[in-house]
C-alpha cells in the first residue's frame, strides 16, 4: 500500500515539474500561432484565434526583417564553428589522452580552470582584438572564436578515448601503424558517438548564442537569428515566438535523430574504466 | 603526427581563405563614385520612404559621382562605439539630445548651416536643438527635419454621440476633453463610473504610462518647471535644475488625479506597450503617444476592422478614416485641481498645456570621409520635395516652416507649437541622460498613490507640500548623479 502511494506522490511530483517545464514552450509555441503580432491581444493564458500569419510573414515580409537571411547565417556560423571546433576539440582530447608530455597536468588544470570564467568576461578585449584585425561585421570571424574556444570543453572526449582499451593501440602499434593511422583508423571509427556528441554540442552553441554575434555584427544582413529576433519592433511579439519556434526546430530534429549516439558518447565519456 | 599536424593546419587555413571570400568594405569607393552609408529610423524603412530618398538622390547625383546607401544598421546604433572604428554611418538620422550627446563628444561634425537650402525656411527654435557652445564659440551640429511631440490619438467611431449636445459647450465644433484637461478628467470619469463589465475594465477615457517623463512632461513645464536653467551667455547650466520650479507640484497633484482614472498599467510601461490594441479594441478612449507610432495604430485598428468582417482594404481605409492624431489638450488648471467643472472657471483659471518635445534631424558623422558629399545629401534630405514626401509618407509635422503652412491641419499646429514656445525642447546636452530614471520613479510613485489609497493604505503624496519635497530631492537626485562623479 505505502508503495502505491509512494509511486502515485512521485508521479505528482514529477508530472508538476514537467508542467512547469514544458508549460512556457507550449505557451510560446500556440503564441506563434496568435492571429494578432501583439502579446497584448492575449487575453489570459492562450490566444483567442490562430493562424500561421506569424510564419508565413516570417518568411515573406522580409523588408525590415529578414529572417531567411538570419537563418542562413546563423545555419553558415554554426555549421563551420562545429566543424572546426569538433576537429580540435577531439585532437585535443585525444592528445591529452593518449601522449603524456611534458607540462600535461598542468595545462589540463590550466584549461579547467580557465573554462570555469563565464566566456563574456573577455567581451571587451575580443572586440577590440577583432575591430585591430579587421574582423568585425564578419561571420568569419565568430566561426574563428567560437572554434578556438572549443577545445576547452574537452574533458568528455578525453574521457571517452580513456574507456578505449590500451590494448588496441599497442595492437595495431605492433602491426606498424604510426600515430595518425591509430588516430584515423582506429579511433575514429570507435569514437562516432563522441563525435557525433561533439558536433552537436558545438553547433548548438553558436546556434543560438546572442552575446558574441550582437557584440561583432553591425549591419542587418550579418545578425544571425538570435540578435534579429531581440530587434523586432514592439508590436512583433508572434513573428518574435515564431522565429523562437523556428529556429528551434532543425536543432531538435538534429537531437533526435542522433539522439542514440548522443546517450552512448555523454555516458561513456563520463565513465572512466 | 605530422600528416595530423598538416591536414589540421590545411582545414584552418581553408577556413580562413573561405571567409576572405564575398568580404569586402562596403565603404570602399567603387571606382570615382563614394559611397555614403545613411542610416535612417525603422518607420522610415518600413514605410518605403529611405527607399525613396536614396533613389531620388542616387538619380540626382549619378553625374557627380556620390552615391548614398542604407546603412543597414540597427536605428538606435551607437556612433560613439561603432564610429571611431570604423563601422558607423557617414549620415545619421536622430532626435536632437542624442545627436547633441554625440555632437558634446565630439562624435558629430559642425555644420555650416546657412549654405543649407531649409535654413531659411526652418524656425530658430529647430536650429537651437541643435547648438552646442564650446570655448565660447556656438556650432550647429544637426539638420532639423521634423517635430516630435507627444500627441492624443483616438477614434472618432468612438466618441460618444452627444458629445456635440453634451461635450461642446462653446459650441466650436471641438469636444471640450479635447480643448482642456478639466473636461478630459470629466469624460474619462464618465467612462469609467459607466462601465458595467464584470471587471470594471472595458471603459477608459485618457490614458498614458504616467511614469514616462517625456509623454507627461505637460504636468511639470505648463507649471513652470524646467530641466536646465541657462547661463549669462544663453547656455545651458547643467547644475541648476528645475524640475521643481514654479508650480510643478500643482501639475504633480493633476498627473494623481487624472492616474486614478487608469488602472495601474499607468505606474510603468504598461500602457504604452498596451495602446495600439487598446485604442484598437475600444478600452482605451484616448492614448497619448508620439507621431511616428501613427502606422502602428492603424495597423492594429485595421486588423480590428478585419475581425469584424471587413477586407484587408476596406479595414485600412476605415482605420485611416477612424484614427485621429491630435495635440494635447491645450488648458490645464493653474490650481491643478482637475475634478473642478470647466463651467465653473474663468480665463485666469487656465494656463496653457506645455508639453515636452524633441526635434529630430541629420547628422554627420566625424568619422566620414566625405564631408562634402554629407552636405549634399543632408540639403537634398531636407530639400522642400524629400520633407514634403517624408511628411505625406511618415505622417511628420516638418521644421520647414513651407511645408507645414502647406500642408495645414495637425502638422501646421504642431509647428506652431513650436514657434510660441508650447513644446519644450529636450535638452541638447549630455547631462540629459540623467533626468530620467529620478523623474521616472517619482512619477511612476506618484501614479501610484491613488492605488495605495484604494487598497486601504496611506498615500505618499497627500498634499502639495509632499509633491514639493519629493520633486526637489528629485533635482537633488539629478544633480548627484550629474556631479558626483564628474571630478
Amino acid at each position: 500500500m505505502s508503495k502505491k502511494i509512494d509511486s502515485v506522490v512521485t508521479h505528482m511530483i514529477l508530472i508538476a515539474v514537467c508542467l512547469v517545464f514544458v508549460f512556457p514552450i507550449l505557451w510560446l509555441v500556440l503564441a506563434s500561432f496568435s492571429k494578432s503580432g501583439s502579446i497584448y491581444d492575449i487575453d489570459g493564458f492562450f490566444p483567442s484565434e490562430f493562424s500561421f500569419n506569424s510564419y508565413h510573414k516570417l518568411f515573406v515580409d522580409t523588408a525590415m526583417y529578414d529572417y531567411p537571411n538570419w537563418l542562413q547565417n546563423t545555419l553558415y556560423v554554426a555549421f563551420f564553428s562545429s566543424l572546426i571546433g569538433t576537429v580540435l576539440v577531439i585532437l585535443t582530447a585525444y592528445t591529452i589522452s593518449r601522449f603524456t608530455f611534458k607540462s600535461r597536468k598542468m595545462l589540463m588544470k590550466s584549461t579547467l580552470v580557465l573554462s570555469m570564467f563565464p566566456s563574456f568576461m573577455g567581451m571587451t578585449a575580443v572586440y577590440l582584438m577583432m575591430v585591430n584585425f579587421g574582423l568585425i561585421n564578419q561571420l568569419w570571424s565568430l566561426i574563428l572564436i567560437y572554434a578556438a574556444g572549443a577545445p576547452m570543453g574537452y574533458l568528455v572526449q578525453k574521457g571517452y578515448f580513456d574507456t578505449i582499451s590500451n590494448t588496441i593501440y599497442e595492437a595495431a602499434r605492433i602491426d606498424g601503424a604510426s600515430n595518425f593511422t591509430i588516430f584515423v583508423k582506429v579511433t575514429l571509427p570507435l569514437a562516432k558517438p563522441m563525435l557525433v556528441y561533439t558536433a552537436l554540442t558545438q553547433f548548438a552553441w553558436p546556434w543560438s548564442d546572442f552575446i558574441l554575434p550582437n557584440l561583432l555584427l553591425k549591419n542587418k544582413d550579418l545578425w544571425t537569428v538570435a540578435v534579429g529576433l531581440t530587434h523586432l519592433g514592439e508590436t512583433e511579439f508572434t513573428r518574435f515566438a515564431a522565429g523562437a519556434v523556428f529556429i528551434a526546430v532543425p536543432i531538435v530534429a538534429l537531437y533526435f535523430a542522433l539522439s542514440r549516439f548522443l546517450v552512448v558518447g555523454v555516458s561513456q565519456g563520463a565513465v572512466k574504466e | 603526427m605530422g600528416k595530423l599536424k598538416k591536414m589540421a593546419v590545411g582545414v584552418l587555413c581553408a577556413s580562413m581563405l573561405l571567409g576572405c571570400v564575398g568580404c569586402g568594405d562596403s565603404k570602399e569607393t567603387a571606382g570615382e563614385t563614394i559611397v555614403l552609408r545613411i542610416l535612417e529610423n525603422d518607420t522610415a524603412k518600413k514605410e518605403g520612404y529611405l527607399d525613396a530618398l536614396l533613389e531620388a538622390f542616387n538619380a540626382e547625383y549619378k553625374d557627380k559621382g556620390i552615391q548614398a546607401v542604407d546603412a543597414n544598421m540597427d536605428e538606435y546604433t551607437d556612433l560613439a562605439a561603432n564610429g571611431p572604428y570604423g563601422y558607423g554611418p557617414d549620415v545619421i538620422y536622430q532626435a536632437n539630445d542624442k545627436l547633441m550627446t554625440y555632437a558634446e563628444d565630439k562624435h558629430i561634425l559642425p555644420i555650416d548651416v546657412e549654405s543649407l537650402d531649409c535654413y531659411s525656411v526652418t524656425p530658430e527654435a529647430a536650429w537651437e536643438a541643435f547648438k552646442i557652445n564650446i570655448d565660447g564659440t556656438t556650432y550647429t551640429c544637426g539638420i532639423p527635419v521634423n517635430i516630435q511631440e507627444p500627441m492624443l490619438f483616438y477614434r472618432l467611431d468612438m466618441m460618444p454621440e452627444d458629445w456635440e449636445s453634451n461635450w461642446d459647450k462653446d459650441g466650436n465644433k471641438v469636444a471640450d476633453f479635447f480643448e482642456n484637461w478639466n473636461d478630459l478628467y470629466a469624460y474619462s470619469k464618465y467612462l469609467r463610473d459607466t462601465d458595467t463589465s464584470a471587471n470594471g475594465d472595458s471603459q477608459y477615457g485618457f490614458m498614458s504610462s504616467l511614469n514616462n517623463l517625456y509623454l507627461n512632461g505637460e504636468f511639470l513645464f505648463s507649471y513652470g518647471a524646467y530641466v536646465f536653467g541657462s547661463n549669462d551667455d544663453g547656455t545651458l547650466n547643467a547644475a541648476d535644475i528645475g524640475l521643481s520650479a514654479g508650480d510643478a507640484a500643482k501639475g504633480l497633484m493633476a498627473m494623481k488625479q487624472m492616474a486614478s482614472l487608469m488602472n495601474e498599467g499607468c505606474i510603468d510601461d504598461t500602457i504604452i506597450m498596451k495602446r495600439y490594441e487598446k485604442l484598437a479594441d475600444g478600452s482605451y478612449f484616448c492614448v497619448v503617444s508620439t507621431p511616428d507610432t501613427y502606422s502602428l495604430f492603424i495597423e492594429k485598428l485595421a486588423l480590428a476592422y478585419e475581425a469584424e468582417g471587413l477586407s484587408a482594404k476596406e479595414a485600412e481605409e476605415k482605420a485611416k478614416e477612424n484614427l485621429m492624431m491630435i495635440e494635447l489638450p491645450g488648458k490645464l488648471p493653474a490650481d491643478g485641481d482637475l475634478t473642478k467643472s470647466s463651467d465653473a472657471m474663468t480665463e485666469d483659471d487656465w494656463i496653457d498645456t506645455v508639453v515636452m518635445g524633441g526635434v529630430n534631424g541629420y547628422g554627420i558623422s566625424s568619422y566620414t570621409k566625405y564631408k562634402d558629399a554629407c552636405m549634399e545629401f543632408v540639403n537634398f534630405a531636407t530639400s522642400y520635395e524629400m520633407i514634403q514626401t517624408r511628411m505625406n509618407t511618415l505622417g511628420i509635422a516638418p521644421t520647414r516652416s513651407d511645408v507645414a503652412e502647406a500642408s495645414g491641419g495637425v502638422t501646421d499646429m504642431i509647428f506652431e507649437s513650436l514657434s510660441e514656445g508650447r513644446i519644450y525642447l529636450m535638452p541638447s546636452i549630455k547631462a540629459v541622460d540623467q533626468i530620467w530614471v529620478p523623474a521616472q520613479s517619482l512619477m511612476g510613485d506618484i501614479a501610484k498613490d491613488p492605488y495605495r489609497e484604494a487598497a486601504g493604505e496611506l498615500g505618499k503624496y497627500v498634499t502639495i507640500g509632499q509633491l514639493e519635497e519629493a520633486i526637489e530631492k528629485v533635482d537633488q537626485d539629478i544633480y548627484d548623479a550629474i556631479f558626483t562623479l564628474k571630478d
